[in-house]
């Protein structure tokens, strides 16, 4: 049992996400950065779906019911155990009545804290990510809150020895300036030329609402084709015929503002989609905080395709590893 | 000189999302035919029962399809769906699996009422009712008779998206009689749970309370979306629309609504709905024949 | 030794020092509040964290306008501890 003295900001339980379901407009949910959510759960030998919490910007305090290994991934929130700082990335053993909580962020925005068995919640569509919009999933379907008692699930598969640490060239560094590699395309018909050397080119500002539904971006303005607008498809000028969001893509409301759409988000509507994130750079995404620089590099599939099978085998070394 | 365009003639365009991702957009406007073109493909699809395809997501006048790329490659997919595209090139063959469901509707109800009033600083016509602004850009003398138009022929659910539940729904009338409205010049910060709203081509039903840009004209007493699955329609998932489902929005009494709302609350409520399958075909040589039809299937045979 | 001190933002976001445009300021420089009181807010993915005194202090100054964008671990406002 760990029970929640202080919830932090906001602090979700997460897995690998409610895939499948866009047909009747669930979104995936699940863990922002799958990266450092994986390695979390190879450290304390879990299962690769098993729930961990995902924390973004100010930990939580959480207290243990009882003796368990964890480990601590993701964006640089300093973890403290009974006030002692205490090692990320690494397999770490707790007491009873140990007390967890964390420093100021230093880097990255999202942490993820894995206990061995899991969190264990009320499985909803086949998965137990918590998606707040509507209310499903993870602790009673919301952000955890002063109080609470999460249970801890039996999804290991392998007892890790304390001190497992991952080779330290594996471990993501978070920086404040960004590059994330986009595939262009979708409806990037729609901008004029010059606006989508514009979208390449430019330095964005994240704004303080992204969130796990979406990263909106400050910058100059984009504009789009002209043209009678279609049937259907509404009078603003970046409306299309309502269509499908791919998890990643961007989208321009009224040409300012990009917003990348992410795991919670809407999974269709009006907006024409000028360019998706590539999977591997999602993970990324996560780490970027509000007021970070962000610029959108071009690649091909191919480059993505190479990209995602990059990550795919870090991450068997390290499971082979461990 | 207008040159007519064949009903087969839509411009596809096969577009990446990413690496997951194939975004396929059939048509750049919305119709019943494009419509029925990507259900029919994402159906013929979903039975070839193809490794490494993770989900079919089916939209208006587009679809999207993710895969694990280390599966099956997105290339080889858009060939594939090509492929697909080829073979249900004139529809003619095709029949769609659908519902004719019974969609009561109470229109200008206290509650979205307050709504439209709280946020006529965003709208284009603060002066107006969204009812009287829709029905005086569609041509029609009365909110009476624009309510009547919505009504009295069926929409057909072309997509579900945005939140869980949401049903996009055009009407299966012939282009001139298409209703279309524009959003809110600002999107508000509130819609009522159940709002019966329309937007560009597409009539909906708010399935939570949240943001919204469409046009607000009532309150459906009925879910459409309910996560704790008491209802006998909702037994086997959260969401009831189903893309294909045929609706009949009826505009109903304030007595009917209390009346259905107090089956819902003792969990006793169901649609009326009947099992029904129909052809394109039928559908685009004479609207009007075809929606007489499903309205006499719904209620009378 | 020195009884000076300042209250740092624990997030990236917003700082507002008043609970919506309308309403006055929580608290102006020369005031003493207690452990506890709100000095401002920070915004931050649509939510709204209080920045609160952890004991009681006298304002000395405001080193951020309202409004304005920080980092976590910003200084916020100077103050200077009351206990004795």
């Amino acid at each position: 049992m760990i029970k929640v003295i202080k919830p932090g900001l906001q602090t979700t339980v997460q897995d690998q996400g409610r895939i499948g379901l866009y047909e009747i407009g669930m979104p995936p949910s699940g863990a922002m950065d799958k990266f450092s959510y994986t390695v979390g759960n190879l450290l304390v030998g879990n299962q690769r779906n098993a729930a961990a919490l995902e924390i973004t910007y100010l930990g939580p305090v959480l207290q243990f019911g009882r003796k368990l290994r964890i480990s601590i991934t993701g964006g640089n929130i300093p973890p403290k155990i009974n006030g002692q700082p205490v090692a990320m990335w690494e397999t770490l053993e707790v007491q009873e009545g140990d007390t967890l909580s964390f420093d100021f962020v230093q880097s990255g925005a999202r942490t993820y804290l894995a206990v061995e068995g899991g969190i264990d919640v009320p499985v909803v569509m086949n998965s137990r990510s918590t998606y707040t919009l509507i209310g499903i999933g993870g602790f009673q379907g919301r952000a955890l809150a002063e109080g609470d008692e999460l249970a801890v699930g039996d999804m290991h598969e392998k007892k890790v020895p304390v001190g497992t640490r991952i080779d330290p060239s594996l471990i993501p560094v978070f920086q404040k300036t960004h590059e994330i590699r986009v595939v262009v395309g979708l409806c990037s018909y729609r901008l004029t030329e010059e606006s989508k050397a514009v979208f390449l080119e430019s330095e964005w500002t994240v704004t303080p609402e992204a969130n796990r539904i979406g990263y909106r971006h400050k910058g100059e303005r984009l504009k789009f084709v002209e043209r009678q607008q279609p049937f259907g498809a509404g009078s603003n000028p970046s409306n299309v015929t309502d269509l499908g969001y791919p998890i990643g893509s961007i989208q321009v409301p009224d040409g300012v503002e990009p917003i990348v759409l992410l795991h919670d988000a809407v999974t269709g509507g009006g907006y024409a989609t000028i360019a998706t994130v590539i999977s591997a750079d999602l993970n990324r995404m996560a780490q970027i905080k509000t007021n970070e620089k962000v610029k959108f590099v071009s690649v091909t599939l191919e480059e993505a395709i190479g990209a995602r099978r990059n990550l795919r085998d870090q991450l068997m070394k390290i499971a082979d590893a461990i | 000189m207008g040159v007519k365009k064949p009903m087969n003639q839509l411009q596809t365009r096969y577009e990446y999302g990413g690496d997951e991702f194939v975004f396929v957009q059939l048509s750049e406007e919305m119709s019943l035919e494009a419509n029925f073109k990507g259900m029919a493909i994402t159906r013929e699809l979903k039975q070839r029962e193809l490794p490494g395809i993770v989900d079919i997501c089916p939209a208006n006048a587009s679809y999207m399809v993710r895969v694990d790329p280390d599966v099956l490659h997105p290339e080889e997919l858009i060939k594939e769906l090509k492929d697909i595209e080829q073979k249900m090139a004139d529809l003619d063959h095709i029949t769609i699996a659908s519902r004719l469901v019974d969609v009561p509707v109470l229109f200008e109800d206290p509650w979205t009422h307050e709504a439209v009033m709280r946020f006529r600083d965003r709208h284009q016509d603060p002066e107006s009712t969204d009812l009287e602004y829709s029905a005086r850009v569609n041509g029609y003398d009365s909110k009476e008779a624009f309510i009547e138009a919505i009504t009295s022929a069926p929409f057909l659910v072309s997509m579900i998206g945005f939140v869980p539940g949401l049903p996009w729904c055009f009407q299966m009338v012939a282009r001139e009689k298409q209703i279309e409205v524009p959003k809110y010049v600002r999107p508000r910060t509130f819609t009522p749970e159940r709002t019966f709203g329309f937007g560009g081509a597409f009539a909906v039903i708010y399935p939570v309370q949240g943001a919204g840009g469409y046009q607000m004209y009532g309150i459906a007493p009925a879910p459409i979306y309910q996560k704790e699955q008491t209802l006998p329609d909702f037994r086997d998932s959260m969401v009831f629309p189903q893309q294909g489902d045929i609706f009949r929005y009826r505009s109903i009494t304030r007595e009917e609504y209390d009346q259905i709302r107090s089956e819902v609350e003792n969990g006793t409520f169901v649609y009326r709905k009947k099992d029904f399958s129909f052809t394109p075909q039928e559908v685009l040589e004479d609207p009007d024949a075809f929606s007489e039809m499903v309205l006499r299937r719904l209620y009378h045979d | 030794m020195s009884d000076k001190k300042a209250i740092l933002s624990p997030l990236p976001g917003v700082f507002y020092r008043k609970p919506s445009p309308e309403l006055p300021d929580y608290a102006k420089e020369g005031d003493v509040i207690k452990a506890g009181e709100v000095v401002g807010l920070i915004e931050v993915m649509k939510n709204f964290y209080e920045i609160k005194a952890e004991e009681d202090v006298l304002i000395e100054q405001f080193v951020v306008e309202n409004e304005t964008i920080v980092d976590a671990g910003q200084e916020l406002v100077l103050v200077k501890s009351q206990a004795s």
